[in-house]
């Protein structure tokens, strides 16, 4: 659909009824054309592969280690019973959204209380909280993998959903921190103020007077973390180990299939387990694409 | 031997290690993706210095040459993965209690060796007897042996046979089988599946084109010539994640060449070992088959990629080990029937045989020194190590062992078959296993990246072998590595 | 009112800060011990070695070819990325003006939310998607697509003059729809007057694009930088699913975070691995602080 739309515009360039528009004459057409052209051949790069993908998982081997571009012969759904019913793609997928979910709200609960004293009190030591959570964003997870894997084992939370969440909020931290710290400064003081003067506790400030306000900016955070969160790869390997398999997140799954698939060379059941992957992500993606993007844009700008 | 294999943190697609650590059998239904055995199996080794194995009082006779106590019980556990366990309940299991009537098994088939016993080994209760070490939660081995919780084997392997009594038990397996269960120069496992390597082929395809496996470069290369006027690639392993395929082969060339001592150097980091003519001389052979023979393509490819081609008949020969039937079972066509053949010799004046054959034991079993029923374990091992046991085995679980001719008469797959045959002829030809591999993985590592540059990317054998020296010598030098050695 | 305000402040911070320093905080410390040592093993004590470790990075000729990786990565991932990103999203926004008002293109929003997907998709998918993508003979997408123009496979992962763009082309595939989000909503924000203004003296589209839109989002560029810059310090995930041997060929493609892992895990010299991961840390802040500072100029107020 997107390719009927810019026939259509190109080949009536005249039509844009800007005034002084004539000025614009021909070369405005092309590069109308033009930009059109880019944004289809782009938006092809994205869904080409992926809907590859799709049709991999009706191929058999033959085909998928034939000709790239030709249609599977048998539509047929065994390569996704077999990727369903080995890989517990449904099982792993409700793990991620139980961590993901938890581990993102404890963030914001976390992150926004640390933010907003931070950019609202002034008190000593203020500077250098600040500065311990932002150098968080340089730090490489590596460096610290082998450290944090003992002080989670020592901790008794190795191969929990606690020790995964808790390590997942405190590395979502510096992030939050950082963004929510700017977003909470540049609220107006004066509503604070008033608050106060009404006779509101600190707490109370917070939670009804500014977390409200800041909602703009916690929803768009929220987001962020969310995808961060979701696609987090080497904290669950470390932290959620073989033996700890039916805590397993997604993307451990995904892995673990393409390496069973490996083995067996079956590949339309890795395909089939790819997609299984995706196309849920997906859906909930395009349902909420509209609250995504406006939440980006609601706190992203500032 | 490979049960300690540290790199399988990495459990990303494919991943070439796992793969390594688990190569031994067709477990292939249990490789479940990212593990963290190296932290995990390390998480017991503790300080524990180690007491000496109980030797087990003398005086039996061949009967029962470990004074087997006929009630004790015997505690067997069994890693229920590829292998399955019938092996146990239906062969080995009823053996014992057929000897000894009045002894109770008890029988403990577990997927997750690691967490169910390492409690039990650092409590010191419930201790059991014989263990299948296996899996992707296997126990370090080393870190058990440092801890004294195994028991010294060479009463086992010095007993008689049960089906010779004038034979040692020693003397009924393949060559190297036992060395190959040394820590610390004893043995303390029983590595008990065997697994040969060499070049596989489709022996219907190979039958209907009137083509015979090359027994030298020579005839290697004449062969590939018809190979390629067929339309198919004649030679290719897959660069991309299973380079190791590769060196296997060109280190058994050299080891052809001029013996296996020449891989034992190598293994002790010997000066110079890498510039022995002999590897030289393997990878030149080689790295022509590279050149004019494979695909560039392959580099890109992971090891299931290859075996799919291989068996649409895109290419001809495969180097791999006898797992390779079992893990493309379910996808290979009905044209399609695995054999193997040994690597071609690469000189007239090679010191080894044509038929000789590198053979890898695998799959480690062990006898607690601590549990309640020593001579009880060792008898069970030994029962495993009988003609019928050993046979019983594979009829159960589709893997050979390193019983010596124990298959015979048994209906094997046609990979199987072929592998049996290989090894009858190979007779006491055998090619020693590389230690470095597990030992060193830098230099490993650095021995993949070299392959593929002599292989695909026109590296000179002279200088596949100065990079090589230069990675050991650099691996000698390096005091946060620790060195192994081996005499055999 | 100042009753009860540093308990406030205690309060607010006390869970956030525990958990930073015990889970993120602690580890890199530890880390940044580790590397004075020579600890390989972990049954085995550290030994501690002082700056010996650095020094033999010197001499590592696999960590330059991770660090000139770096350089290449951070100079061409953000670079594509936020042009494309740029240049799409000021097609999506301002390039379509019809009757008067400066709008996106026609099927904007179809196209946004299309940009967007790979975000969404986890690093393992991807890593497998683009095997099939540039698997290097004619069963490969791209090389099926060539072979039926008479070209012959190319080895884009094989050759290794080829091997780490292709990688970085993964890498830019992925970002630039977040980029085009992000920076539509910049773009939102630049009063329409502006736009329209500039066109009735008759600017044309490249003159709105360079004259208007870059300026004015150049704090909003700025930032994209530095997270593409973060980005390029790691990329760990799909280096390693999609090169050869794992950096390959020839360590065409590897960089700090395999070579950290492999020394780490794979080697078990855990000394060196921190040794290269605090390199990582330095070479990190560098960037960010330099570009900070390179890039910092007088705020456009409107």
């Amino acid at each position: 659909m997107a390719s009927n739309t810019d026939t259509v515009t190109a080949v009536r360039p005249g039509v844009v009824p800007v005034r002084k528009a004539t000025r614009r004459g021909p070369s405005f057409g092309l590069l109308n054309a033009l930009s059109h052209l880019a944004l289809v051949v782009w938006a092809l790069l994205v869904i080409v592969p992926i809907a590859w993908t799709f049709l991999a998982s009706f191929k058999t081997n033959t085909e998928i280690f034939g000709d790239p571009w030709t249609l599977p012969h048998h539509w047929g759904f065994d390569s996704w019973g077999r990727a369903w019913a080995k890989a517990h793609i449904g099982r792993y997928m409700i793990n991620t959204i139980v961590v993901v979910g938890v581990a993102t709200f404890g963030t914001m609960v976390l992150g926004s209380m640390a933010a907003y004293v931070l950019a609202r009190y002034r008190f000593f030591g203020n500077r250098a909280i600040y500065l311990m959570f932002v150098s968080g964003l340089t730090f490489p997870v590596f460096l610290a993998l082998v450290p944090l894997f003992f002080v989670v084992k020592n901790l008794g939370l190795l191969g929990t959903y606690h020790g995964i969440i808790l390590v997942y909020i405190a590395y979502s931290l510096p992030f939050t921190v950082f963004f929510l710290t700017a977003f909470f400064r540049t609220l107006p003081t004066s509503v604070a103020e008033a608050a106060m003067i009404d006779g509101c506790g600190h707490m109370r400030t917070f939670v009804q007077v500014m977390l409200p306000m800041a909602k703009p900016g916690l929803v768009s955070i929220t987001i962020f973390n969310v995808i961060g969160q979701w696609n987090q790869y080497l904290l669950p390997i470390v932290l959620l180990p073989g033996d700890a398999q039916d805590k397993w997140l997604i993307t451990q799954g995904i892995a673990g299939i393409s390496t069973t698939a490996g083995y067996e060379a079956d590949w339309p059941g890795l395909f089939a387990a790819l997609s299984i992957a995706i196309i849920p992500v997906v859906i909930v993606y395009i349902i909420f694409q509209r609250q995504i993007q406006a939440g980006l844009t609601a706190g992203a700008v500032k | 031997m490979s049960d300690n294999n540290p790199a399988d943190i990495t459990g990303l697609p494919a991943d070439p290690d796992r793969r390594r650590l688990l190569r031994h059998v067709g477990m292939t239904a249990l490789i479940a993706g990212p593990g963290l055995s190296m932290i995990g199996a390390c998480a017991t080794s503790g300080t524990g210095s180690g007491e000496p194995s109980k030797t087990v009082k003398a005086g039996g006779n061949a009967a029962n040459p470990f004074n087997v106590s006929p009630t004790a019980p015997l505690d067997v556990v069994i890693f229920k993965g590829g292998l399955g366990d019938e092996y146990a309940t239906q062969v080995h299991e009823p053996a014992y209690v057929k000897k000894f009537p009045q002894a109770k098994i008890k029988h403990e088939p577990i997927v997750e060796i690691g967490k169910t016993l390492r409690p039990r080994f650092t409590g010191g209760t419930n201790i059991p007897d014989v263990v299948a070490n296996s899996g992707t939660d296997l126990m370090d081995n080393n870190a058990l042996v440092a801890d004294g919780q195994l028991q010294d084997l060479t009463q086992l392997w010095d007993a008689p046979s049960i089906d010779d009594p004038g034979k040692k038990v020693r003397d009924t397996v393949l060559t190297g089988a036992v060395q190959s269960g040394y820590v610390n120069q004893k043995p303390y496992l029983l590595n008990y599946v065997s697994s040969a390597y060499g070049l596989w082929y489709n022996a219907k395809l190979f039958q209907e084109k009137g083509w015979t496996p090359p027994k030298t470069f020579e005839e290697f290369k004449t062969l590939a010539d018809k190979i390629k006027a067929a339309g198919m690639i004649p030679y290719g392993y897959a660069g991309k994640n299973a380079s190791y395929y590769q060196y296997w082969m060109i280190l058994i060339s050299a080891a052809k060449i001029a013996g296996n001592q020449v891989l034992i150097d190598i293994d002790n980091l010997a000066d110079g070992a890498w510039k022995n003519p002999a590897v030289q001389q393997a990878a030149a052979a080689w790295a022509e088959i590279g050149a004019k023979y494979s695909d560039k393509s392959f580099l890109g490819l992971i090891h299931t990629e290859v075996q799919t081609r291989q068996n649409q008949d895109k290419v001809a020969l495969y180097p791999s080990g006898s797992w390779l039937e079992n893990e493309q079972k379910k996808q290979t066509p009905k044209s399609f029937e695995y054999a193997v053949a040994p690597t071609p010799s690469v000189t007239a004046a090679d010191k080894m045989p044509y038929e000789a054959v590198r053979v890898a034991a695998g799959e480690s079993y062990f006898v607690s020194a601590k549990g309640e029923n020593v001579p009880g374990g060792l008898e069970y091992l030994r029962i495993m190590l009988s003609r019928e046991g050993a046979k019983g085995f594979t009829e159960k679980s589709g893997s050979l062992t390193i019983v010596k001719g124990a298959e015979q008469g048994l209906s094997l797959s046609p990979g199987l078959q072929s592998v049996s045959n290989v090894l009858r002829a190979a007779g006491d030809n055998i090619v020693t296993d590389n230690r470095f591999e597990l030992w060193y993985k830098e230099l490993e590592t650095e021995l993949r990246k070299q392959t593929n540059l002599l292989m695909f990317s026109g590296l000179s054998a002279t200088e596949f072998c100065d990079n090589m020296q230069k990675a050991a010598d650099k691996t000698k030098a390096d005091s946060s590595i620790d060195k192994q050695t081996r005499s055999a | 009112m100042r009753q009860g305000r540093y308990p406030f402040i205690v309060g607010m911070l006390a869970a956030p800060v525990t958990l930073y320093v015990v889970f993120v905080i602690g580890p890199y410390a530890q880390a940044f011990y580790i590397a004075l040592t020579n600890w390989h093993g972990l049954a085995k004590a550290p030994v501690f070695i002082g700056l010996d470790n650095f020094r033999r990075l010197f001499d590592d000729e696999v960590f330059w070819a991770a660090v000139r990786h770096h350089l290449i990565i951070l100079l061409a991932l953000p670079l594509a990325t936020i042009a494309i990103a740029l240049v799409f999203s000021f097609l999506l926004n301002v390039a379509g003006g019809r009757a008067g008002r400066l709008t996106g293109v026609r099927g904007s929003p179809v196209y946004k939310v299309i940009f967007f997907l790979p975000q969404v998709l986890a690093v393992a998918v991807i890593g497998v998607l683009f095997q099939a993508v540039y698997r290097p003979d004619t069963s490969g997408m791209i090389n099926g697509l060539l072979a039926k123009v008479g070209i012959n496979p190319v080895g884009w992962l094989t050759e290794p003059k080829l091997a780490l763009w292709s990688i970085i082309g993964v890498l830019v595939w992925q970002a630039v729809g977040f980029y085009v989000v992000l920076f539509s909503a910049g773009m939102a924000s630049i009063p329409q007057d502006l736009f329209e203004a500039a066109a009735l003296d008759g600017a044309g589209r490249l003159t709105l694009f360079f004259r208007i839109t870059v300026p004015l989002l150049w704090d909003t560029l700025q930032v994209g930088w530095v997270y593409l810059g973060i980005l390029a310090f790691d990329c760990f995930a799909i280096v390693q699913v999609l090169s050869v041997d794992r950096g390959g060929p020839d360590n065409a493609t590897t960089v700090l975070a395999l070579e950290t892992w492999r020394n780490a895990f794979t080697y078990s010299k855990f000394g060196y691995a921190s040794a290269m991961g605090v390199a990582l840390f330095f070479l990190t802040i560098t960037f960010a602080a330099l570009t900070l500072r390179i890039t910092r100029r007088e705020r456009i107020e409107f």
